[in-house]
């Protein structure tokens, strides 16, 4: 086990340096000078070669390239990502006073897409080329095709503005401060709900695609026509050596839908205006704020690569076929 | 063999609807121009946001544009996103992977470790952040889905490779003196394929939605050009009372991604009985 997990974390050190590579070179490819255009933003209106020379200093920009890529990632390793052009605040205050609400959000969605996702995937599997699986599959592919945006946006239109019975923006309503904590309460909840929905309905796809699958993996497996040649019932086989193992693979599961969770939170943080870090790299794209776009691509990157650790982890920890594998 | 395929994929009647409809939407964009009933461009201010009618079968917009003949014309952003973004990805993919997976050993180790690096990054994210800060234009989208979407084809064309390249034609071609690239790309190629076939169906499905998303939020291609997720744009701001901007440009989206991944689906049946777990 334990040379399973250095040979594990090696490489997802190795990842990380890749990752920081790659921000850099891409927003260092960047045409244009980063400097002109954030200070043909400011109010200033008559600069000096000798002020621009300056302020490309402050920023290390008078640099070679290499030796500015090793002064940025010193910064990351000590969560130091410089300021923010446009906040004028230290860019890991800005990420980490919103990154609490991106991961409420998408932790509700994530816990309901699993909740309905598995069950149905291992119902699925179990009635496999019945008409329960194939309607199952039909509906799952036809919600996993609609674009969220679109969805958010026929939402909206039902129940904020036909019914007026959810709110349509935002985080809380006006007068948030003014009211109960169990009022309070209610008002969070009623703002969740559209964005939980559109960020929810994709993912049950892939909950109950890969469970259905990883069961359908099992079900061929010798053991398995053992327990039927030896007289276990489908029931028993079901949940007794099919279910039992097929959870297994499902725990990969958590890093692969970490990327597009975030990935759905950009759409939908733009269409509600949830204030959190999907709506701010939206904004800080739009506005050129490269401190916090190198910032959130690396952060985020970095929820992938731990989530994905942690799976590979788990399973290791789960199935020693894993770690014996590893060995040899 | 192929005609087994066919055979085997048209027992489904949903799939056979998804290739006529993919069909169809293809032969529209095609012939855009033709069946376009105003110019996509031709504003009217004197017709702005009506609603569907017989002179405009599916209403108008803000600029008194007609939508149909805006959304005949934004088909084909759509399918040449969709279309173009995948063989990119298939030829980087495929590359890469076969590379990987006839090599094996370091030219294994750094593919690998770059579909790793890849994967990490959250999909839209990149692809946002190269297309918005590289300047949106066709063709910065369609590198940016080249450089991000290619990972799942690596992964098959590998996988195939490393099962194939010890068969007895492979060692055949070996042992009669023919070089690597031709054993790669004349004889192990060809014969990886399948599962990446089944992945293009799902990657046109998916480079439609990113356009569309893109188009969306005001990074698409440029204005005036119509896109069906430009028309989205619009219509969000007048979501109170013009439905038919809602309605009919989010069908379309819906309807061809969903086609795609319907065929998708039923040529991994066909092609791949054992399926594969990733959506």
């Amino acid at each position: 086990m334990l040379v399973y997990v250095v040979r594990r974390l090696l490489y997802a050190l190795l990842t990380f340096l890749g990752i920081t590579v790659a921000t850099f070179a891409l927003i260092h490819s960047v045409p244009g000078d980063p400097v002109l255009f954030y200070v043909s933003r400011g109010s200033l209106t008559h600069i000096t070669p000798s002020v621009l020379a300056s302020i490309r200093h402050e920023y290390y920009l008078d640099e070679p390239l290499p030796r500015q890529y090793v002064h940025w990632l010193g910064g990351v390793m000590r969560l130091d990502f410089g300021q923010s052009l446009v906040e004028r605040q230290p860019v890991a205050r800005v990420i980490f006073e919103k990154l609490p609400r991106t991961l409420l959000l998408n932790a509700i969605a994530f816990v309901i897409a699993a909740a309905i996702g598995i069950p149905v995937g291992l119902w699925s599997a179990a009635r496999a080329g019945r008409s329960f699986d194939r309607a199952s599959a039909v509906s799952f592919f036809l919600l996993y095709s609609l674009p969220t945006f679109w969805v958010a946006l026929l939402l909206m239109q039902f129940f904020s503005v036909k019914l007026g019975i959810l709110p349509v923006l935002g985080l809380t309503s006006d007068g948030y401060a003014e009211m109960t904590r169990a009022q309070q309460l209610v008002d969070r909840i009623r703002h969740l709900m559209l964005p939980v929905a559109v960020l929810t309905y994709g993912q049950l796809a892939i909950f109950a695609r890969f469970s259905r699958s990883a069961v359908r993996e099992v079900i061929r497996q010798d053991f398995v026509t053992t327990a039927r040649a030896k007289g276990v019932g489908e029931a028993g086989v079901m949940w007794r050596h099919a279910f039992r193992n097929a959870l297994l693979p499902i725990i990969t599961l958590i890093g692969l839908t970490v990327p597009y969770l975030i990935s759905g939170s950009v759409i939908v943080e733009d269409i509600f205006q949830w204030d959190g870090v999907g709506l701010l790299y939206f904004d800080s794209i739009r506005a050129r704020d490269y401190p916090i776009v190198m910032a959130l691509t690396v952060v985020t990157a970095m929820m992938t690569l731990l989530a994905t650790l942690l799976a590979d982890l788990l399973y290791a920890a789960a199935d020693p076929r894993v770690r014996l594998e590893a060995k040899r | 063999m192929r005609f087994e395929v066919w055979q085997n994929f048209r027992r489904s009647k949903l799939a056979i609807v998804a290739v006529a409809y993919v069909a169809l939407i293809t032969a529209v964009a095609v012939a855009a121009p033709l069946l376009s009933p105003y110019a996509p461009n031709e504003a009217n201010l004197t017709d702005r946001l009506q609603p569907p009618s017989s002179r405009h079968l599916l209403g108008t917009d803000d600029l008194g544009r007609d939508v149909l003949a805006r959304m005949i014309h934004g088909s084909r952003v759509s399918l040449v996103v969709g279309y173009s973004a995948t063989v990119l990805s298939l030829i980087i993919g495929s590359f890469l992977g076969a590379l990987a997976g006839y090599y094996g050993g370091v030219a294994d180790w750094i593919v690998s470790r770059l579909i790793e690096i890849v994967l990490c990054f959250p999909f839209l994210f990149l692809v946002l952040g190269i297309v918005a800060l590289f300047k949106p234009s066709l063709y910065s989208i369609l590198v940016a889905l080249a450089l991000t979407s290619w990972t799942t084809e690596a992964r098959f064309v590998r996988a195939e490779f490393l099962r194939i390249r010890e068969l007895d034609y492979a060692q055949a071609a070996r042992a009669s003196g023919a070089r690597d690239p031709r054993i790669i790309f004349r004889h192990l190629l060809p014969n990886a394929l399948a599962p990446v076939i089944v992945s293009a169906s799902f990657g046109v499905a998916s480079a439609i939605l990113i356009e569309s998303a893109l188009s969306f939020l005001g990074f698409g291609v440029a204005l005036p050009t119509s896109s069906w997720g430009s028309i989205l744009a619009v219509a969000q701001e007048f979501v109170s009372y013009a439905w038919w901007l809602v309605v009919f440009p989010g069908t379309a989206i819906f309807l061809t991604v969903a086609a795609f991944n319907l065929i998708g689906d039923r040529l991994r049946d066909v092609l791949d009985p054992r399926g594969d777990p990733v959506l």
